[in-house]
């Protein structure tokens, strides 16, 4: 894995921290995103419909549990906009959850994509070594 | 050490599980707050946990709250996981309680000094454990043979007479006292005295069961209690006793010793419901009987002879001994 082509502006894993996080063991990392790929998606479609329901309750919980899952990765920006989805859940304000859920699906777009890519770069180098 | 981790998201419990692996923990996981209880509330649990604050089925205060409610003998050492970071929720955690709280995501070198901190404060528990647990036994003991002290066999006694007396069931009372056990230490000296009782004991508890009292009642006298014992063997009991006395010599730093007991016995279902110190004085009664009858045997007390035992005037007794 080449590390400076993915500590850009554009990256959603701030894959520095990441890799201090697991002490540079790159085969722990490809599993936490397994992990989390196979988790992710059930968890937004969830959100998604919870928003749709305008069920204030389960949208503070699934976004307590992606906030954790996505701290853990250090994907940053997307912290924020699950963070605050959670605090408008908590506060009732069911009005502004769709704006908030836009804003965190644009965040996360390239997520699966960008770590699909991580994965098949560490394949390589193993096959490589 | 063993460590229990429990939190629901998988992600975060894989990262927990490897990062305190690498540093040597013996990592258990679970997903929620009920395999938590179960899991620390085994025989041979972790006494080190990370909870995680939000769980499916019990919260990790829930945990907390849980575990000390049961006062497990063995203190918990435990850690509350969050993201919330309010005063508020740091007083909740606290006081459900945890003895300490880190904020997600976690810094590992943070972590696991925070770890180190709960082993010090259980190393500090096992010390304090440890040495209460010292100061009982030195309490309850004899300190030469490490059998029951007198005091502790007194109750022990009371305890069982009222157990069989409310059974209507029968204690046999044993008083033993080593024959001429002074010549022991006038002619070898202490320490080859200390040597006998201390085999005298051992050869006692290895000749009762387990369930049955053996104390320390004086200098070279024994008090044994056998529980629920049938009447027709009591005496037959006693006798294996004298016998494991005196049978093998005992090997000392003088060489080996013949040492001798005699004994006098009692059945509580003789006597009614006599107290303990009133049965001791009969049982004594027939221990000196037994040395007067030519020591390295036994009598046993018995109400129609009591008042003939306890003629032989006291100073008369003593110098059988």
């Amino acid at each position: 894995m080449n590390k400076a082509d993915h500590s850009s502006e554009a990256a959603s894993v701030n894959l520095n921290e990441l890799l201090a996080r697991v002490d540079n063991d790159r085969e722990l990392l490809c599993e936490l995103l397994s992990i989390f790929k196979q988790e992710f998606p059930g968890h937004l479609q969830g959100l998604q419909n919870a928003v749709a329901r305008n069920d204030a309750a389960q949208v503070a919980r699934i976004s307590h549990t992606l906030k954790g899952m996505l701290s853990s990765l250090a994907v940053t920006k997307a912290v924020a906009s699950v963070t605050r989805l959670e605090q408008l859940a908590h506060a009732g304000e069911i009005s502004s959850l769709r704006g908030a859920l836009g804003a965190l699906e644009k965040e996360v777009q390239g997520l699966l994509p960008e770590m699909d890519s991580y994965l098949a770069e560490a394949a390589n180098e193993n096959t490589n070594r | 050490m063993k460590i229990l981790i429990a939190d629901d998201d998988p992600l975060s419990r894989r990262l927990l599980e490897k990062t305190l692996e690498r540093v040597g923990y013996e990592v258990i996981s679970v997903p929620d707050g009920r395999q938590a209880v179960k899991s620390l509330s085994a025989t041979d649990a972790p006494r080190l946990a990370l909870l995680d604050w939000m769980m499916p089925e019990l919260d990790g205060p829930g945990v907390c709250r849980e575990i000390r409610k049961r006062r497990q003998q063995n203190y918990v050492y435990m850690l509350l996981l969050t993201s919330r970071q309010s005063k508020e929720d740091t007083v909740v955690g606290l006081e459900s309680g945890a003895d300490d709280y880190l904020v997600k995501p976690f810094n590992a070198d943070e972590l696991k000094a925070r770890l180190r901190t709960g082993e010090r404060i259980l190393h500090l528990e096992d010390c304090l454990v440890e040495a209460r647990e010292d100061m009982r036994f030195k309490a309850t003991h004899d300190h030469l043979t490490t059998l029951w002290n007198r005091a502790v066999i007194m109750d022990l006694l009371g305890r069982e007479l009222t157990r069989s007396q409310r059974e209507n069931g029968c204690t046999a009372v044993l008083l033993g006292d080593l024959d001429h056990f002074k010549n022991v230490n006038d002619n070898h000296g202490h320490l080859v005295g200390d040597q006998v009782l201390r085999e005298v004991a051992r050869r006692l508890l290895l000749s009762v069961r387990s369930y049955d009292f053996v104390g320390r009642y004086g200098g070279e006298e024994f008090l044994v209690v056998l529980n629920n014992c049938r009447p027709d063997s009591a005496f037959g009991r006693a006798e294996e006793i004298r016998k494991t006395i005196c049978t093998r010599p005992i090997q000392t730093d003088a060489g080996p010793l013949g040492v001798t007991m005699s004994l006098g016995v009692l059945l509580s279902r003789d006597w009614g419901q006599r107290p303990a110190d009133e049965l001791l004085q009969e049982v004594d009664a027939a221990l000196y009987a037994a040395k007067a009858a030519g020591r390295n045997c036994i009598k046993q007390a018995k109400p129609e002879e009591s008042h003939e035992v306890a003629s032989v005037p006291p100073p008369a007794l003593e110098r059988f001994r």
